[in-house]
């Protein structure tokens, strides 16, 4: 091997593979052997300071018996300091009476962010602003009432409208297009068929609705299912909702979060945070 | 030697075949790769198929660019330096191709499965029993071939890359095998006889070693061979192979336990795995700087050897993450950094940096050993180099900036001991990043198929001397 192809000036271990392949016999970098034994040296009191190392009757707990459950424990309790001065209070409270207590509701509604997130947002998007199909609950349109009392009362039972559907026998093609375009200009009242379909029983003799039922305001562009096309206006009056004679009834279900889903605690959380989204009554 | 005394010499036609294949699979691996990547940042893509969901098409993305691109690269250069280093014929030409067609029916068969979504549920393991036992079958048949021809060699001493080689197969035999322990139901499905926290312990003790000794072991025995030859330097020491060899062996296997730390795994397990995480850096640093030191002297063939550039800036990734790596696995680190984009980085930079750096520049070493010629376009090499660099290190510093900001947001009280943030917040922070993430691996992807182009267009010219010469122009 030529002088410039060994730049360290050592011999090399001798052998030769595949013509030209060799190794040379310099030691390893002081620096990296100095590592290697740091390295099992740390090893060691690694597993000195943590639990570490099986043994008959459980594992070596470490010196300081660090547990991984333990640290979890402890960082909780530091949080749990913080939110204490709040949270006793809550179980004894309406949440009417949170929502009354500034400094409460503003303690009441961080907290429930996270819990919305978590069990509202799919549905009702992020911070209450709606998807298709689904209620937005940042606006001052409420179908069952925006009074906090109201607001718990949904979250806890749940909700399941009904409108029976108008399609085939009852109303015809015409017709339903008719009234599906009077509901588009903000006038139910106008159509024929809003007579005929019977309509004013649920919706009101105004057309503007019933919260006792949980009926649709049909005169202000707030749109409960599709976009407000009129095509998604006359889906709604065909099929109607949760109608189990029409197997193509639109489906609205809002489930309930009471019964041990959620604490009635987070329920209070969740009704003062959903109040103050914009709407609340 | 002459090119037809070698020719005659050793078994070349079923390395031809392995690297070949090699480039193929690179190219679909990182193809499925970026879309996955792209559903993440784009989720339409799915577009209402199962077949295409994430969940799918993510076991195939792993499971092409490990086992059907890594394992190619692997038997290709293995069984190609083996012969070399032994100076001898492959111990059975027959068995070299029954490895060959093995190990493509169970690429086949993980493309068919994996989408209709049969999976044993396992990462980096999610193939059924029957392909288990394929799997087992053809690795067995890899592994004998390989260690028979070592025994025959012509030479007294067994040269370091073999020694790699041969850590890898043992320890990949019995991963694999006892990972995959299971009991079939039905054809297509199984349950792992370990249950629980142990079936979790079980299976990374398997994913972290398919890491430590397919992916490291295995083509640091690459490193070893190709390396030296590309820079024509005798390797730099000796000692420092032995050392850093048998450190890693002995301390590989033991690193499992620090993915399932603040489980339900006993606390003990997860301390010693990580301590022991903590003590590989400097072994793995052995081998980067054996590679390098390699070199020294030469650093200028740098300038216009574009091939050891791969090889070079493969040992510089292997040297970060294997420093990365042992951090994460540290408790402070960890609990931040668990179930975060920031493994998905560190993983990438090992994979993308190292795995398919190194491989690659193997790769364009053998095309050029095996058909006796020079590469179709040098310019193209080094157009594949800078893309593949860019493109990792785009993918990894989207990965750590998302992992990190992911760990911060999941983690942040406000003055009332609240969360600051819902998950779906720290998802919609996401978005950037994985569109970032995405483009990286697109630019990544689009070097690899640089590759496969260059490598066609080099195997068309080249002097008929193989059986894929006559392939590729029939084809």
């Amino acid at each position: 091997m030529s002088e410039k192809s060994n730049p360290y000036n050592v011999p090399d271990t001798g052998h030769v593979w595949d013509d030209n392949l060799r190794e040379l016999t310099n030691d390893p970098p002081k620096w990296w052997m100095i590592g290697l034994h740091a390295s099992w040296i740390l090893v060691v009191i690694y597993t000195i300071i943590y639990p570490s190392w099986p043994w008959f009757g459980g594992a070596y707990k470490g010196m300081m018996s660090w547990t991984s459950i333990g640290e979890y424990k402890e960082d909780m309790k530091a949080i749990d300091a913080i939110r204490a001065r709040y949270e006793e209070k809550l179980p004894g409270m309406s949440a009417a009476a949170i929502l009354g207590d500034s400094e409460l509701s503003q303690y009441v509604t961080k907290s429930a962010k996270v819990l919305f997130g978590d069990n509202c947002a799919a549905c009702h998007g992020n911070n209450g602003a709606g998807n298709t199909d689904y209620p937005i609950l940042a606006d001052d349109d409420w179908l069952y009432g925006g009074k906090i009392d109201t607001i718990v009362q949904t979250i806890t039972g749940g909700r399941q409208g009904v409108m029976p559907a108008k399609g085939g026998a009852q109303l015809t093609e015409t017709e339903i297009d008719q009234l599906a375009q009077a509901i588009s200009k903000g006038e139910p009242t106008t159509a024929p068929a809003w007579q005929k379909g019977a309509c004013f029983a649920c919706h009101g003799m105004d057309g503007k609705g019933m919260q006792a039922l949980g009926s649709a305001n049909l005169t202000d562009h707030v749109w409960r299912f599709g976009k407000g096309s009129i095509d998604d206006i006359k889906y709604t009056i065909t099929h109607g909702v949760n109608d189990p004679k029409d197997p193509a009834t639109r489906n609205a279900v809002m489930p309930k979060f009471g019964g041990g889903k959620l604490s009635e605690t987070d329920i209070k959380k969740l009704a003062v945070f959903v109040h103050q989204l914009g709407g609340g009554k | 030697m002459e090119a037809t005394q070698v020719e005659q010499k050793y078994s070349f036609d079923v390395v031809r075949w392995f690297s070949i294949a090699a480039v193929v699979y690179l190219v679909v691996g990182t193809l499925v790769g970026v879309y996955v990547a792209s559903e993440l940042a784009w989720p339409w893509l799915n577009m209402d198929s199962p077949y295409l969901s994430f969940g799918r098409l993510r076991p195939l993305h792993t499971n092409a660019v490990i086992f059907a691109f890594g394992g190619c690269a692997l038997m290709a250069t293995a069984y190609y330096s083996v012969q070399r280093t032994c100076g001898v014929r492959l111990f059975s030409d027959a068995l070299g191709w029954f490895t060959f067609w093995g190990w493509n029916v169970i690429i086949v068969l993980a493309v068919i499965t994996l989408p209709l979504g049969f999976t044993s549920g396992k990462e980096y393991a999610e193939l059924e029993w029957p392909v288990d036992i394929l799997i087992a079958v053809v690795w067995l048949s890899f592994s004998f071939n390989f260690i028979m021809t070592v025994a025959k060699r012509k030479t007294s001493h067994i040269y370091v890359s073999n020694w790699f080689f041969m850590g890898m197969m043992v320890m990949i035999t019995y991963l694999h095998v006892v990972n995959s322990l299971a009991i079939p139901v039905t054809l297509f499905k199984s349950y792992s006889i370990f249950s629980g926290v142990q079936d979790a312990m079980i299976q990374w003790w398997w994913g972290h070693n398919a890491v430590g000794f397919y992916l490291t072991a295995g083509f640091l025995g690459i490193m070893y061979y190709f390396v030296p030859k590309q820079a024509g330097r005798p390797v730099f020491s000796y000692r420092l192979s032995v050392l850093h060899f048998w450190a890693l062996m002995f301390g590989y296997v033991w690193l499992g336990a620090h993915h399932l730390q603040y489980t339900a795994l006993p606390d003990w397990t997860g301390s010693l795995g990580a301590a022991v995480s903590l003590a590989m850096i400097i072994p793995s640093w052995g081998g980067a700087i054996n590679g390098m030191m390699t070199l020294s002297g030469a650093w200028d063939k740098l300038r216009d050897d574009y091939i050891l550039r791969f090889l070079i800036m493969s040992l510089a990734f292997y040297a970060m993450s294997t420093f990365e790596g042992p951090v994460m696995s540290s408790k402070t680190v960890n609990a931040l950094s668990h179930y975060t984009d920031w493994t998905v980085g560190h993983v990438h930079s090992g994979a993308l940096g190292w795995v398919v750096m190194v491989a690659a520049g193997a790769l364009y070493h053998l095309v050029q050993k095996l058909w006796n010629t020079e590469m179709y376009s040098a310019k193209l090499v080094n157009l594949h180099f800078w893309m593949a660099t860019i493109g990792a290190v785009v993918y990894i510093t989207a990965m750590w900036v998302s992992g990190i900001m992911q760990g911060l947001m999941w983690r942040d009280y406000d003055e009332f001991g609240t969360l600051t943030y819902t998950f779906a917040e720290s998802v919609a922070a996401m978005h950037p990043y994985y569109a970032m993430r995405a483009i990286g691996g697109m630019i990544f992807w689009a070097g690899a198929v640089v590759m496969l182009y260059n490598v066609v267009m080099t195997v068309r010219k080249a002097p008929a001397t193989s059986t894929v010469r006559a392939a590729a122009a029939r084809a």
